[in-house]
This record gives structure tokens, C-alpha cells and sequence, in this order.
């Protein structure tokens, strides 16, 4: 057995820098296209990220890439284009994110595929490689996670795997940066074929499949003579493999099997094309029912034989006792769902507590001292007031808000939130949460695209696509809503604050709102189960499908990186859309407040009209009006809210009609909202509705781009919104016969 | 006799007989290694009794109606059970 010490100073980091240039986002043109493939969380993004320079989110939990990402760098002079494809297990294509991998191997013409392989799990990572290389012989192994195989008492012998499968095989830690040098190098050697592969081949399968194989792949040479391996071709077409019979239909069959991007072959005749799709159907009349068995069981065997002979399991353990006992901890009949509570709040608390005083600071300077400056710079420049106006008090007070009111809880909960995702606490969660699931009629991986929505409903919605089941993923979707999302928590936490955190004595306000706002959190969980719930009894019927998820070990959080990440990726990005949102936002409301008729503004019109609705469901006429402002982005909630409060209830503290009010603290915010008629019912059933509303635009958008569907997306908007009127409408009656 | 995974107990490392699912539904659990052959050893159950099983050195998490398609043998000799 090859000893599995890596070469230290061939891959370093260092030694690559002379080579290496990263050029970071996709380019438009390119030497060579590398494909990185592997099963779920094997580190593919990880490869991803050490080639490119780029930051692509990583997660430790299966099923975290979706979509397929895409970056560059360059070496040698060369320009390398390069694709993260989401994981898959095989090429037989369950669910859309791995029909993206699938189709990307077999239509993507890629140069090389780089197999990203778990060396903890030679033989199951094998069944994929295995399908590749039947595929094409550009294919390169990158044997992930050696450090963890150690661990795990697993020795893999990467030369005698390189001599099995026939291609190169480079060990490495994707994490630790180590064996990316040599990685680069031969999958570059292959995409410029100055490095051959044999690739292995299965070997014959049972006679009356074999007969069926032989049969029809003299025919796929016969139209398609550019095909590599016809026998491959042949078994999918016989298991009625839809995207292969396409691609011999419309000729792109060709194009794949070229395998450059160059040589751009004529389609084979029509009449070639349908004869060979028509011969596939005859040999299909002649297999044996347990086909598909047949193959995939032959499949497993080979991977079986390779693996066997490449590593040697079953050598010391490394002590897993720290895995095992928070495992024990985490997912336990007792303790499971109390630690889960406890985590979430914990993490709340920490946003909360480490959000007030830099938000406080960020008012402070940007409203409290820029603003003013800016008015006074306007005003010597004789500046028309409307132009003023609309640009310093609609604008830009608008655009500063937000940052003061959202940067601050996102730059701490983001990390925070990372952090776990990274640790592999995230399908623990989905684990403990499986039963009610079940329960709901959905699928058990919904927790995941739930955790997801937390951070962006819009990212929990594209991320349903790890479930296989249409019926269920459409659940999924439909109820992402209900988990409070970024541009929700700084509403829930500024009214907790005043509302709740207030009734309790000073010293303990951070810990009741945060305990306020996890209610609210879980209120949300339990509308998603209940809104689950009827709809597979109702519109989306049917059985829920066996569910395996598989819990990958804990692994320590990088913590520098999940920081750098996490602020760059989820927090700026989302501050710059909410930035988007706010600008045009606070123009709007500048001019509904200044344009008057009647002798009152638009604004107060509109108030007054939603008035009497907004008092029967518990809130007024100014939350409804800044829910209709606001549908472009949840994050614009709060300052219309100040804003309108200010201007309707003629109360002092803006700078004049349609100013975003410049409440620079909590307690002036509390101060005017009170003035402004509001109770602990207004502000508890604000809570509720920022809850229970329609998503925000995007996320709308979203829904439709996934569903391709107006009924969905109509659904899927209505039904939160219908819940927040009840709910809110229940508790007001309810509350003032209380009260009463 | 059918000895069904469900009625395994906690820590007890069994071989995988077959799994009595459809095709579509076994599929994957085969893509996840849990095939014919394997060992296998529930080690934990959920809050809700669903369970974790350690297969090839991960931890694959299964409802318990999926466990109940899983028919497995009891390891005999003690070279079997390793």
C-alpha cells in the first residue's frame, strides 16, 4: 500500500502562486472547459473555490449546490473554464439538481471531467466514476477527504486506483488546499491530450442483457460511428433513458461524442436516427423484468471489485467519541428538540444583544450627522427644495436606513448561521424534524430548504430542488414563506424590542424579545406544517416518499473563511438588493407625500382609506400602506412605517412631509409609534403579519421561474397573505373581548 | 424467517439481505451504499423513533417504514461479526 503522505511543498499554496492566476467569475472565452462532478458532500465547491479564488458558498450538508457554478483561472497561459456541478449519486438522474450534473457530463462537451471522490467511501463514490468513465475518457479523480479516511481507518492506495480505473488519480484535502497543484496539472495534461487514459470498462452483464447490448450497439455505431463507447449508449437507450433517446432524436448525440468543441459534426440522417430508436424499442420487448436490477446490480459489483482492491478498511480507528456523544446530544428522544430551541435562540439572542449599539452608531452617523450635512451643503448650493427633497430626505434617508437597520443583525446572524451550517448541524435539524414532516404529507428534506429560507426565501425556493418528488417539492415551495427571512428579522426585533422586550424589567428585555421573536420563528415552522398539511390532503395529494438522508460528520467550522463568506456573499449581497429596493422606494413615498389634493397629501388619502381595515385586523392604515410599498422588499417595512406615522398623526420629528423618519435610537422610535396610537396589540400583530403576508417580489418571481406557473405562484402568494388577515383579524377580536 | 431491520437492536451490526422497496424507491438507498452485502447497525432512533444507521462508515438517517423494506440476517460467526 502507497504510503499516503502528500507531497507538502507540491502543494502548497505558495508554489502555486507562480502558476496559478485566478480569474475568478466566468470568462466569454476559454482554452479548455473542466466539468467537477462527484456525489453530494464530497467538497466539490471546496475544489471549486481553491481553483478559482472564488467564494462559492459551501455547506456540510448533501444537496447544498443546486445549481451548477461557474468560474475560471488561468495557468500556464492557459484559460480554464470551470463548472461546479450540483452532486449526484449517478447519472440515472432523480431530481432536477442532479438531471443538472447529468446533463452537463453527457451534452456539457466538457475537455475533462474532474471526479471529485469521499476516499471515506471509496466504493459507493466509485458507482459514479464508473458511469462517467463509461461516458467519456477525459476524466480526472480527485481523491477528497484523505485526512478524514485516516480517521475513519481507511487506507486508499491511489496508484493501485489510478492502475484500476485507468485515469489519474490525485490524493488531496480540498479544505487544506492540498493536491490542487497536482490536480491542475493532469487535468490539464488530459484536456490537452498530451496524457492518455484507458479508462476500465464493466464487463459483460448477464446473456440475455448481454444479447440485447451486443444487439443494438452495432447499430448506434452504425449512426452515430463518432461514439466512443456504443455500448453505453446502447444500455440507456434499451433502459429508455429520456435526454439520451432525445439527444439520438435531434442528433446532439454527435455533438457529445466529438467530444471537442471545434469539430462540429452533421446530424446523421432522420430516417438513421429513428431506425436506431425504433431497433431499442424492439430489443426492449426482449429483456428480462428485472432489467433495471440487472444493471444497477452489475454496476455495484464492479465498484465493489475496484474498491476492494484499491484500499484497505477496517485499520485503527481514530476516536470518534466527540462525534458520537453530540450526536447522541443532538439527535435524541429527549434532548433533540429542546437543543434545538435552545440553539436557535441562542443565535437570535446573539443577533439581538450585538445588533443594538453598531445600529444605534450607524443612525447615528448616517441620519443623525450625514443627513443633516448634506441637507446644509443642499441648501447653500440653493438647491430647489423638491430636488432636495427627493433625493436627501426620500432617497437617500430611505437607502440609509436600511443599512443602519439591517446591516448590523445580518453581518452577526449570517456568520452565526454559517457556522452551523458548516459544523453539519443543518441535516440533524432535518433528521429531528423528519416525522412531523411525514406527518404533513411532505418530504423530510424540506427542513433543509426551511433553514434556507431563513436567510432568503428566494434561496430556499431554488434549493427545493434536492427533492425528487414533484409533488412535494411544489409543498416545499409553496410554504418556503413562512420561514422569517432576512429582510423579516429586523422588523420582528426593533417591535419586539419596544413591545415586549419593554414589559419585562431592563436586565432581562434582550432575552424576552429574543424569546418573542423565536415564537414567532416557530409559529412560522407550525404554519408550514399545518399549510403542508392541507395541501397534500387537498390540492397536491398523495403518499409521502421514503426519505434517507445521509449525516455527514461534524467538521470544524472554518471560521475565518465562513466570516469572510458569509459578509461577503449573503450579507452584502442581500444589504445591496435591499439598497436597490430602498432608493426608488423612498422616492416613491416622498411623492405620495407631497403630492396633495383635497388639501391632504396622497398618502394621508391612502391611509385613511386602509384605515378601517387596518384597525379590524389589529393594525392601521399606515402598516397596510407600507406592506403595499414594501412588496418589492420586506426590508422597507420599518422606515415607511416611521415615515407614514410621522406624516399622518402629525407628529414632530421629520424634517418636513415624506421624510423617512430619523429615529436614531430604539427609544425614539418607541416614543413616536406610541404617539402614534399604537398598543401592544398593534405591535404584536405587526409581528404576526410581517409573518403571515405575500413574498416579497423576488421571491414571487422565483416561485414562477420554478414552478413555470401562474397557478403555483398564485397560490403560493394568496395563502400566506389569507392567513396573516385571519390570524391577525382573530387575535384583535379575540384580544379586545379580552380586554373588554 | 424475514428479519426486518426495525427489529434489530441499537448497536447490533446485521448484513443486508435485500431491500423489499420498488426500484425507483431502493435506488437511493443503493446510490447511498446501503446494498446487498453491506453491514449495517442501527445506532441511534429519532425523537420520533425513525433511525440512524451506520452504513460503510456513514450515517444515513431512514424512516421507519423504509428501515421495515430493509430484510437482513443476523451475523453468525464471530469472524463475521468482525
Amino acid at each position: 500500500m502507497a504510503s499516503l503522505a502528500l507531497d507538502s511543498c507540491g502543494s502548497c499554496a505558495e508554489h502555486r502562486t507562480k502558476s496559478l492566476v485566478r480569474l475568478g467569475l466566468s470568462p466569454d472565452r476559454w482554452d479548455y472547459l473542466i466539468a467537477l462532478a462527484g456525489n453530494p458532500n464530497t467538497g466539490k465547491s471546496t475544489v471549486f473555490n481553491a481553483l478559482t479564488g472564488l467564494r462559492q458558498h459551501t455547506g456540510n450538508w448533501p444537496g447544498k449546490t443546486v445549481v451548477r457554478a461557474e468560474g475560471a483561472f488561468e495557468h500556464d497561459g492557459k484559460r480554464v473554464k470551470i463548472v461546479d456541478l450540483p452532486g449526484t449519486y449517478s447519472l440515472q438522474a432523480g431530481s432536477v439538481d442532479e438531471e443538472v450534473a447529468r446533463d452537463f457530463v453527457l451534452f456539457g462537451r466538457p475537455d475533462v471531467t474532474v471526479v471529485v471522490v469521499d476516499a471515506t467511501r471509496l466504493e459507493r463514490n466509485l458507482n459514479l466514476v464508473l458511469q462517467i468513465l463509461e461516458i467519456t475518457d477525459r476524466v480526472v479523480v480527485f481523491l477528497n477527504l484523505m485526512d478524514e479516511a485516516r480517521r475513519h481507518g481507511v487506507a486508499v492506495d491511489p496508484v493501485r486506483l489510478e492502475k484500476e480505473l485507468g485515469v489519474p488519480v490525485i490524493p488531496g484535502v480540498a479544505r487544506q488546499d492540498s493536491g490542487i497543484d497536482e490536480l491542475i496539472s493532469a487535468a490539464l495534461d488530459v484536456a490537452a491530450g498530451t496524457r492518455t487514459t484507458s479508462p476500465f470498462r464493466a464487463g459483460r452483464y448477464a446473456p440475455d442483457v448481454e444479447r440485447a447490448v451486443v444487439g443494438l450497439a452495432p447499430v448506434v455505431e452504425s449512426v452515430y460511428p463518432e461514439v466512443p463507447n456504443s455500448r453505453w449508449v446502447a444500455l440507456r437507450l434499451l433502459n429508455a433513458d429520456e435526454a439520451v433517446q432525445e439527444a439520438v432524436r435531434s442528433g446532439e448525440l454527435g455533438q457529445l461524442a466529438s467530444g471537442s468543441q471545434e469539430a462540429v459534426h452533421a446530424p446523421p440522417p432522420e430516417a438513421d436516427r429513428q431506425r436506431l430508436l425504433d431497433a431499442a424499442t424492439r430489443w426492449r420487448w426482449d429483456l428480462p423484468t428485472d432489467f433495471h436490477d440487472v444493471v444497477t446490480q452489475h454496476s455495484y459489483d464492479a465498484a465493489e471489485e475496484v474498491a476492494g482492491r484499491a484500499q484497505m478498511t477496517g485499520l485503527k480507528r481514530a476516536g470518534f467519541a466527540f462525534d458520537r456523544k453530540l450526536d447522541k446530544a443532538l439527535t435524541s428522544r429527549v434532548f433533540g428538540f429542546p437543543l434545538m430551541l435552545l440553539i436557535l435562540a441562542i443565535v437570535f439572542w446573539i443577533t439581538i444583544e450585538g445588533a443594538n449599539v453598531p445600529s444605534g452608531m450607524l443612525a447615528t452617523l448616517l441620519i443623525g450627522t450625514v443627513h443633516p450635512w448634506l441637507n446644509g451643503v443642499a441648501a447653500a448650493a440653493s438647491v430647489p427644495w423638491w430636488l432636495s427633497g427627493f433625493v436627501l430626505d426620500g432617497v437617500y434617508l430611505a437607502t440609509a436606513w436600511v443599512i443602519a437597520v439591517m446591516l448590523p443583525p445580518m453581518a452577526i446572524f449570517f456568520p452565526v448561521f454559517t457556522l452551523l451550517e458548516d459544523f453539519g448541524y443543518l441535516p440533524r435539524v432535518a433528521f429531528n424534524l423528519d416525522a412531523l414532516f411525514k406527518k404533513a404529507g411532505a418530504h423530510g428534506k424540506q427542513a433543509l430548504t426551511m433553514c434556507m429560507g431563513f436567510g432568503c426565501n428566494a434561496a430556499g425556493v431554488v434549493a427545493t430542488r434536492v427533492i425528487d418528488s414533484p409533488r412535494e417539492r411544489l409543498i416545499a415551495i409553496i410554504t418556503n414563506n413562512f420561514s422569517l427571512c432576512n429582510g423579516r428579522w429586523p422588523t420582528q426585533i426593533l417591535i419586539a424590542t419596544i413591545f415586549i422586550g419593554a414589559l419585562a424589567p431592563a436586565s432581562l428585555g434582550g432575552l424576552v424579545s429574543a424569546a418573542a421573536v423565536v415564537g414567532i420563528a416557530l409559529l412560522g415552522i407550525t404554519m408550514m406544517f399545518l399549510s403542508s398539511w392541507l395541501l397534500s390532503r387537498t390540492v397536491l395529494r398523495g403518499e409521502a416518499t421514503s426519505f434517507s438522508l445521509e449525516l455527514p460528520p461534524y467538521r470544524p467550522p472554518r471560521i475565518l473563511q465562513t466570516l469572510y463568506t458569509s459578509i461577503i456573499d449573503r450579507t452584502l449581497i442581500v444589504l445591496w438588493r435591499a439598497v436597490v429596493f430602498a432608493a426608488p422606494a423612498g422616492a416613491v413615498i416622498w411623492l405620495i407625500a407631497n403630492i396633495s389634493f383635497g388639501g391632504e397629501s396622497l398618502a394621508q388619502h391612502l391611509v385613511g382609506w386602509l384605515n378601517p381595515v387596518g384597525l379590524l385586523l389589529g393594525l392601521n392604515g399606515v402598516i397596510l400602506l407600507a406592506y403595499v410599498v414594501a412588496i418589492p422588499a420586506n426590508e422597507i417595512v420599518i422606515p415607511t412605517v416611521l415615515m407614514l406615522t410621522v406624516l399622518t398623526g402629525g407628529l414632530a420629528g421629520g424634517s418636513g412631509a415624506g421624510v423617512m423618519f430619523e429615529a436614531d435610537s430604539v427609544g425614539a422610535t418607541s416614543e413616536l409609534l406610541r404617539a402614534g396610537g399604537w398598543t401592544l396589540l398593534t405591535g404584536v400583530n405587526l409581528m404576526l403579519f410581517s409573518l403571515l403576508h405575500n413574498p416579497c417580489s423576488t421571491t414571487i418571481y422565483t416561485i414562477f421561474q420554478e414552478t413555470r406557473s401562474a397557478k403555483w405562484t398564485t397560490l403560493a402568494t394568496a395563502l400566506p397573505l389569507a392567513m396573516g388577515f385571519t390570524v391577525c383579524f382573530l387575535v384583535a377580536q379575540v384580544w379586545r373581548l379580552v380586554a373588554a | 424467517m424475514d428479519l426486518r431491520l426495525p427489529s434489530i437492536p441499537l448497536r447490533q451490526t446485521v448484513e443486508l439481505v435485500s431491500i423489499d422497496l420498488p426500484a425507483d424507491q431502493a435506488e437511493p438507498l443503493l446510490e447511498r451504499g446501503v446494498l446487498p452485502g453491506c453491514r449495517i447497525c442501527p445506532v441511534r432512533s429519532s425523537p420520533s423513533g425513525h433511525a440512524i444507521v451506520s452504513v460503510d462508515g456513514s450515517l444515513l438517517a431512514l424512516r421507519r417504514e423504509t428501515a421495515a423494506c430493509l430484510c437482513v440476517r443476523l451475523l453468525t460467526s464471530l469472524q463475521e461479526v468482525g
